[in-house]
């Protein structure tokens, strides 16, 4: 090899074989790219477009829902940019600036978030973004020949979009539905067939040609008969009825009240009988306020003495060896369990 | 076995979404009945008892998990559900979470009980956007019938539930990260300890579980610990939701007794209904699990201890056997995408060496492999173990030993390919760093 060769590879510094055999496994595919993540030219909305947007009552109210639900408003703001992507289309970054302003983080924060998951779109995408899975167990199963025959039903490349604006393909790792694999997304749906206008992901089928076809001419017919495609909730829908988090801005839920179960039933409970008496030994959870022996007679239990958490041990004078006892620990008007019944022993020796 | 009890997977295909055939199925009876005369003492020794340990891949007994959660802290207690299911191969907490939602609820209002939480997350991966819609119109459902909310049953016992949803990280579904996520930060692990049981979420104790631990619940209070326990191995209660994948007849989510033969599972006409052409090998736990030979596969057990005596992991139950007409210089390939993809950037050690090997590995499968590649990514391999925070790069490194050393004659092959195979690597652009 000469040098020349080697040092046009290094000026370049991208991953290009120019010597050497063909590539042996013909095309790889594409690394999965965040949508976007390349094109450092994309024109950027200025916030004047995006107001009207994300500055309504409806988003409004969804992000006074959202701040809720955490201690930290920060917590919010995957959901926050879900709202923006939502409502957007994908993540300008004013929207990403908006985003950080309502969740009380730093824009680089939310920045670095933004574009630390790949589910946020840095470009604006086809109507209908084609996800192919291409990890392990949909490409045993082939899925570098179904992303194959689908650019070529489109005609486009992958992370392309077909010039009527109504496809982007992309490739991602594993959807979580391998057993449908070679498997894909259309935008939020699982599919890997059309059944009855819908779109179906049906146990054991996985994506074939003639199934991608079907999916690419029922979206097509969607095009055709809707505008564009309806706005869907990208939470999935509100929760009517919760109070929020403790604490939180806008929640009116209270702290968890701490005795609110039964305390453990007392245990380790033995019974000592001697000349005087039997004693009684236990060990009860911190938490009790109030504990009560019961002694069996004539098999019914009967109370015979209440104590304080704060007390040792109990004697009992009138007790014999081989009397049945038994204690009831309680914790505010909440109470245990009794304790398994021992019977009071003569000490060994 | 026909016999096999369906702890979590009973309700499939009954439309138990909706909160009224939920209930006619028998759900939601613990938490109407004996849950709420319990201690919370007792709800966790009940399921120490059981043997259940975590579903997610770690296999970390739940009972002991809950026992490390301090009380009385003065800080709130979070239980948070890790439903970002993103280890290729593993698809079970989709089709449970889309089955059956209201059992994951009930499940957590057990847990809530005994762990005297006051709010639950649910951290859904993004891709599972009509899962999160099932769930929150069954936790909707359950609030319109007070099993959420304030004073749940006439006690004092409060508890909400929400669902949060990720936006595509593999790397979250490791606990802190998880948490850094919840949190509105990027999914990168954190150091421990401190435990998450201890300071996870808002530095107060947090209790991270698998979707499929939460769901055994409901099924170990209506019947009892001790059945549960009996339906596993001595050293792990209860039944597994197996996600079989690749080239099987019958790909699907199969519920079964931990400890039974992976043969049966991928043979028997119950379960995934045969191998499709000749077994190559089988990934027996998820995508980082080491892969297992035929032979091997025909000796081995599905539980935690019969699959770690062939030096492999359960992980997650994904179980993935490919045949002899797939490549598995493209598997591996695969993978180290997939990871450097998904490596979250923090250490060196992965950022780098993940990259670093898949470099190896793209030239390899592009015909520029060279004499010695092999030894370099096996070293690669086992420098990643104990170098890093999380064991996202040992993930990687788990099957490139195991798939180097069991298929070494097909990667040689590759690399025989190329004439020039002899003579060092000068492209550059293949060393660490060469990514920047």
């Amino acid at each position: 090899m000469s040098a020349e060769k080697n040092l046009h590879i290094i000026a370049n510094n991208r991953l290009r074989f120019t010597e050497g055999p063909k590539p042996y496994a013909g095309d790889l595919p594409a690394p999965a790219e965040q949508v976007g993540h390349l094109h450092e030219s994309q024109k950027q909305p200025s916030w004047n477009e995006l107001a009207p947007l994300l500055e309504n009552e409806q988003v409004k109210l969804r992000v006074a829902d959202l701040l809720s639900r955490y201690p930290d408003p920060q917590g919010a703001l995957l959901e926050v940019l879900w709202i923006a992507q939502e409502v957007i289309g994908w993540v300008p970054r004013e929207a990403i600036r908006w985003a950080a302003s309502v969740c009380s983080c730093s824009p680089a924060h939310a920045l670095g978030v933004a574009t630390f998951y790949t589910m946020y779109k840095h470009a604006p995408t086809g109507r209908f973004l084609l996800q192919f899975c291409r990890n392990m167990c949909c490409s045993i199963r082939g899925a570098s020949d179904i992303i194959r025959y689908a650019e070529n039903a489109l005609g486009i490349k992958t992370n392309g979009t077909t010039p009527d604006g109504l496809f982007t393909l992309i490739q991602v790792e594993c959807l979580g539905a391998c057993g449908n694999g070679p498997v894909m997304l259309v935008n939020d749906d699982f599919a890997t067939d059309v059944e009855s206008g819908e779109l179906t992901l049906k146990k054991g089928a996985a994506l074939t040609p003639d199934r991608v076809d079907r999916i690419i001419a029922w979206c097509r017919d969607r095009a055709s008969q809707m505008k564009e495609e309806p706005v869907r909730d990208a939470l999935g829908g509100k929760l009517s009825g919760h109070l929020g988090h403790p604490g939180a801005p806008g929640a009116s839920a209270r702290a968890q009240v701490l005795d609110y179960a039964p305390p453990p039933p007392v245990l380790g409970v033995s019974a000592q009988a001697s000349a005087d008496g039997v004693t009684l030994t236990w060990k009860a959870a911190p938490e009790i306020t109030a504990l009560a022996v019961e002694r069996l007679e004539d098999s019914s239990w009967k109370q015979i003495g209440t104590l304080s958490p704060k007390d040792k041990e109990f004697k009992d004078a009138s007790g014999k060896a081989g009397m049945d006892y038994r204690m009831t620990a309680s914790s505010g008007d909440r109470a245990a369990k009794p304790s398994a019944a021992v019977k009071a022993t003569e000490k060994a020796g | 076995m026909a016999d096999t009890v369906k702890v979590c997977t009973g309700n499939f295909g009954k439309r138990a979404q909706s909160i009224h055939t939920y209930r006619k199925l028998g759900g939601y009876s613990t938490v109407s009945s004996k849950l709420f005369d319990l201690s919370q003492f007792e709800v966790i020794d009940a399921v120490m008892r059981s043997g259940l340990r975590g579903r997610g891949g770690a296999g970390f007994p739940t009972g002991m998990k809950w026992s490390f959660v301090p009380r009385n802290t003065g800080k709130p207690v979070y239980i948070v559900v890790n439903a970002d299911e993103g280890e290729p191969g593993t698809f079970k907490d989709h089709f449970l979470m889309k089955e059956d939602p209201h059992r994951l609820i009930e499940g957590l209002i057990i847990a809530a009980w005994a762990l005297g939480a006051r709010s639950a997350y649910i951290y859904v991966r993004g891709e599972f956007l009509p899962c999160i819609e099932t769930l929150n119109k069954a936790i909707s459902e359950a609030y319109g019938e007070k099993l959420l909310g304030e004073n749940i049953g006439g006690t004092r016992f409060s508890f909400d539930i929400f669902v949060h949803r990720g936006a595509g990280a593999y790397i979250c579904g490791e606990e802190t990260a998880l948490i850094n996520s919840l949190e509105g930060s990027k999914g990168q692990p954190r150091l421990k300890p401190p435990f998450p049981a201890v300071s996870g979420a808002w530095a107060s104790p947090t209790c991270v579980n698998n979707v499929e631990t939460i769901m055994a619940l409901p099924w170990i209070f209506e019947n009892s610990p001790e059945a549960y326990a009996a339906l596993g191995t001595p050293k792990a209660g209860g039944t597994k939701v197996f996600c079989v994948s690749g080239d099987v007849k019958k790909p699907g989510v199969y519920e079964a007794r931990l400890g039974i033969p992976m043969m049966e599972m991928l043979e028997s006409s119950e379960f995934a209904g045969g191998i499709d052409g000749d077994l190559k090998g089988v990934i027996p736990g998820g995508s980082s699990t080491p892969v297992l030979l035929p032979e091997e596969a025909a000796k081995a057990t599905l539980d935690y201890e019969g699959l770690a005596a062939l030096k492999t992991m359960f992980g997650s139950g994904a179980i993935t056997p490919f045949n002899t007409t797939r490549d598995v210089v493209q598997i591996l390939n695969t993978l180290g995408n997939f990871y450097s993809h998904e490596s979250c950037g923090q250490c060196t050690p992965c950022r780098e060496g993940v990259g670093y090997a898949k470099r190896v590995l793209n030239a390899i499968v592009n015909g520029n492999g060279r004499d010695g590649d092999l030894e370099l990514l096996l070293s690669l391999a086992d420098q990643y173990n104990g170098t890093t925070i999380c064991p996202l790069a040992p993930a990687l490194g788990m099957p490139v030993t195991a798939f180097i050393t069991k298929y070494r004659r097909d990667f040689e092959e590759y690399i025989a390919k190329n004439p020039q195979r002899s003579s060092p690597r000068l492209n550059s652009n293949i060393r660490p760093g060469a990514f920047w």
